[in-house]
């Protein structure tokens, strides 16, 4: 229990000394709050996107809106933000003075740019100030700076790997990371052409293009800016399952280091975001939410997990889940499961059986002391009652084997 | 409803998806109102998100980092009148309950503790704390942690001074606090039992033995006596040393029972004269009846104790004064009291008591407790020459808790004249960094 572990990692040859990074957001759009994420424990720190628009870049507001499930506040976060208004100039000097105050501290410039001439200067400027990563975002949703409404680079494979050159072209010896959407039909081609195009890394993934819902009163949808409304940009936990698909797709086709980023809430997600092959881990809603002090039980928890698996390094997490995912084909269909319930858990809400008399297939009667009965004839193993149950292991799932399956029966209802 | 016969533990630890439903009403608020309502200074907030975000261990470790005696506050906290009181979700529904989570916690991660940390410095210097309860324990581990070589003295052959012998198990089982001490311990705490005033403890041979500081926390030794007619007779008893036995050895609660008999009364109205009360109906007694001057809303016990002692079947005679303990053949038979207003309104001490005539009652019990207090032994201050109160409590800066005597430090009950287990703690925690401070001051 006391061996040591180290959370330093590496992702495109660069060292973190933990994998929680923020990511490019307002939480990194000010020097003094970057300072405050460092001194506070995060690695990293992706500033927030910067191009050669500089204020030009045309905000309104308000521009949040929370997607809140059953009383819960921000179970996903909306937004219409669009990159930072600060011109190349200006963080060309925050990337100095971070660097300088911070040299262990991992700085990572987040850029955009509309034309080939931009990508490559803006590139090159970030890499003189001495920035340890680029970050070109593919995949901002929220607006656009080129011609083509809601559209995004990242969905044409064609201009994601020509556009990736322009930046390599000008970012030198300095990593680059594509930062790319999961709104795209294909998500391996997309990366592939990451790839092809010549960056470092890829940054898997992005916040999902959302209408975030509609007040009953004006039929104005969320935000309402000034009696109108428009997409927003989804994050948060609601999100979190769609990353982990687009990060495990990716790590099962194409050699290239992944950064997680989209819906990683705590120490747990970052783990999962690990083992579908992410090498970092960017959050931003959870700090949004909480504050840059999350970070200490991010730290304390993975450090703790990794101990208790007889693990050293987060880099001995990346990609261990990904040899237990095949596709629909190739799962068994030779083992038969089915539920069974621990009687003495019951809180006989009976949620159960509903689920299974509306949602499922009836395998699940009451007895006169409303206490579910399981028939395992008629159990297909759906899962479904579980799911609903409120209270932990009240039910489980458990394999038959062919001939246990009569006594058992005898005893569920014992 | 019957009475509970027996003194297995009255609440159950959450089960798993119980604390995740708690846990996830917390707010994480901005310098947390909970913390800093704990006089221990626990990161509430800071466990709540770990136990949230499954990390057990760690939780468990925030919790014993602010305070070793974790796991008994968990039970024994006033937490209505101090952490969850300061709850801001009260404002939204109703306070976490902060105790059971805790509670919680502490069970499903202590096993995972990083009980002694590697320690940043260590010290040559030797500190000893004389009485082995909350405060001295709490003293003793902090100066460890501080990198100090630190002996702890206990009069008896165990630790935990009233935890050990005075909160009933049904509240606090023994397990808990032994548990506790285990891990003080393994911090690097060194403990002696059975270590009276006599010679030993003196000034003079500690500092003789190297010990360049001292912590009293000797608590409060000596009961208050109701100083009424029929003290001598034979079935009165003394609250504190009913509970020690009660405690000490569930064997011997047979031959309890038959000293006491099946009517007993209570004088007191404070938490030791619920636990008394309580603990005598899980002993067996038929009519348990609490005589204490105060009324149901002036009580010193806290009022969540109040009520349990009422759910659990005890009888209230409150704004009653006892006149005398009726004797047969000098055994009790029975007491005699009276009703009371109080002089002055909101001051609620034996001297502001009017009898109110014609009021007087009797009623017919075997045995009778005194819990109207207890006192500090007074031999502490003598020895060590302190500056004491006209209670005879030890007198202590408020900042450092240093007594009249430089290199001496008190805390605890012996100071604040009897308080929460968490105050004895922050108390302990407090003299400490004050003997710390002494020290580096005074090398």
């Amino acid at each position: 229990m006391s061996q040591h572990v180290d959370l330093g990692t590496t992702f495109c040859g660069v060292s973190f000394d933990s994998p929680f990074v923020l990511a490019a957001s307002p939480c990194t759009d000010d020097a003094d709050m970057v300072t405050r994420a460092f001194q506070a424990g995060w690695a990293g720190a992706v500033l927030k996107t910067t191009s050669v628009e500089g204020t030009a870049v045309d905000l309104v507001y308000p521009m949040i809106v929370g997607l809140d499930h059953e009383g819960k506040r921000v179970f996903g976060l909306g937004n219409i933000d669009l990159i930072s208004q600060h011109h190349i100039d200006e963080i060309e000097g925050r990337i100095r003075v971070l660097k300088k105050a911070f040299p262990q501290k991992v700085v990572i410039a987040s850029m955009m740019a509309a034309i080939r001439e931009d990508w490559k200067t803006v590139a090159e400027r970030l890499s003189a100030a001495g920035v340890d990563l680029i970050e070109c975002s593919f995949s901002c949703p929220q607006g656009t700076l080129g011609t083509r409404p809601g559209f995004m680079l990242g969905q044409d494979p064609k201009l994601v790997r020509e556009v990736t050159a322009w930046v390599k072209e000008g970012a030198g010896e300095t990593p680059v990371v594509i930062k790319i959407t999961p709104q795209v039909a294909d998500i391996v081609e997309v990366a592939q052409a990451v790839k092809d195009g010549g960056a470092d890394g890829i940054c898997a993934s992005n916040t999902i293009p959302s209408l975030m819902g509609v007040d009953l009163e004006t039929f104005v949808p969320y935000p309402r800016v000034d009696g109108k409304s428009t997409y927003s940009g989804l994050s948060g936990p609601a999100i979190k399952p769609i990353t982990l698909r687009v990060i495990a797709e990716i790590a099962r086709n194409v050699q290239i280091p992944i950064t997680g980023t989209g819906g990683a809430a705590d120490w747990q997600d970052a783990v999962e975001f690990m083992l579908v092959g992410a090498r970092t881990v960017q959050f931003c809603t959870a700090p949004m939410h909480y504050g840059f002090r999350i970070i200490e039980d991010l730290t304390d928890g993975l450090e703790r997990y990794l101990r208790d698996k007889g693990m050293r390094s987060p880099k001995e997490l990346v990609g261990k889940s990904l040899a237990f995912i095949t596709s629909h084909e190739g799962l068994s269909q030779a083992k038969k499961v089915v539920s069974r319930i621990r009687p003495e858990l019951c809180i006989k809400d009976d949620l159960c059986y509903l689920a299974c008399r509306d949602g499922g297939h009836q395998a699940i009667e009451l007895d006169e002391n409303r206490l579910p009965l399981l028939d395992e004839e008629k159990c297909v193993g759906c899962g479904l009652c579980l799911t609903v149950c409120p209270v932990s292991d009240c039910l489980y799932m458990e394999e038959v084997k062919p001939e246990q399956r009569e006594d058992s029966q005898e005893g569920e209802r014992s | 409803m019957g009475h509970v016969k027996d003194f297995r533990e009255i609440e159950q630890t959450y089960l798993p998806h119980q604390a995740l439903l708690e846990a996830s009403r917390c707010l994480f608020c901005h310098d947390a109102p909970c913390s800093n309502a704990c006089p221990a200074g626990i990161d509430v907030a800071g466990f709540i998100r770990r136990l949230k975000s499954g990390n057990r261990a760690g939780a468990a470790q925030l919790i014993f980092q602010a305070n070793v005696l974790g796991d008994t506050c968990s039970r024994v906290c006033p937490v209505e009148t101090l952490c969850q009181e300061a709850c801001s979700h009260t404002e939204l529904l109703e306070p976490i309950q902060i105790g059971r989570l805790q509670r919680y916690a502490w069970e499903k991660g202590h096993s995972h503790l990083d009980v002694a940390p590697a320690l940043t410095k260590t010290r040559e210097m030797k500190v000893a704390a004389v009485g082995a309860g909350p405060a001295g324990l709490a003293a003793a581990a902090e100066l460890t942690r501080l990198g100090y070589k630190v002996e702890v003295f206990e009069a008896t052959s165990r630790a935990g001074g009233v935890l050990a012998t005075g909160i009933p198990a049904y509240r606090l089982p023994r397990s808990v606090v032994e548990g506790e001490v285990d891990l003080i311990r393994r911090l690097g705490v060194k403990i002696s039992y059975n270590q009276g005033f006599d010679g030993q403890l003196n000034p003079d041979a500690l500092r003789a033995k190297g010990f360049r500081a001292i912590f009293l926390g000797t608590g409060l030794g000596q009961s208050v006596r109701a100083q009424i007619p029929g003290e001598d007779l034979k079935g009165v008893f003394w609250a504190k040393e009913l509970l020690w036995a009660i405690k000490e050895d569930p064997g011997s609660h047979k031959d309890l029972c038959a000293k006491l008999g099946r009517r007993v009364a209570v004088i007191g109205g404070g938490n030791v004269a619920i636990d008394t009360a309580c603990s005598l109906l899980r002993l067996g007694a038929d009519r348990v009846e609490m005589v204490c001057l105060e009324g149901p809303q002036e009580m010193p016990a806290f009022p969540s104790e109040v009520r349990f002692a009422w759910d659990d079947g005890v009888e209230f005679h409150t704004r009653s004064k006892p006149l005398r303990i009726l004797g047969e053949g000098g055994r009790v038979v029975g007491m005699e009291g009276v009703g009371i207003r109080w002089k002055k309104p909101g001051l609620f001490v034996p001297d502001n008591a009017v009898v109110i005539e014609g009021t007087e009652f009797q009623l017919r019990v075997d045995s009778l407790v005194e819990a109207i207090g207890q006192r500090p032994d007074e031999t502490v201050a003598k020895i060590y020459g302190l500056e004491t109160s006209p209670a005879g409590l030890v007198i202590v800066d408020s900042e450092t808790g240093q007594t009249s005597n430089p290199s001496v430090f008190a805390g605890g009950d012996v100071v604040n004249g009897g308080a929460t287990v968490v105050q004895a703690v922050a108390e302990g925690k407090r003299a400490a960094r004050g003997i710390h401070r002494y020290l580096q001051e005074n090398r």
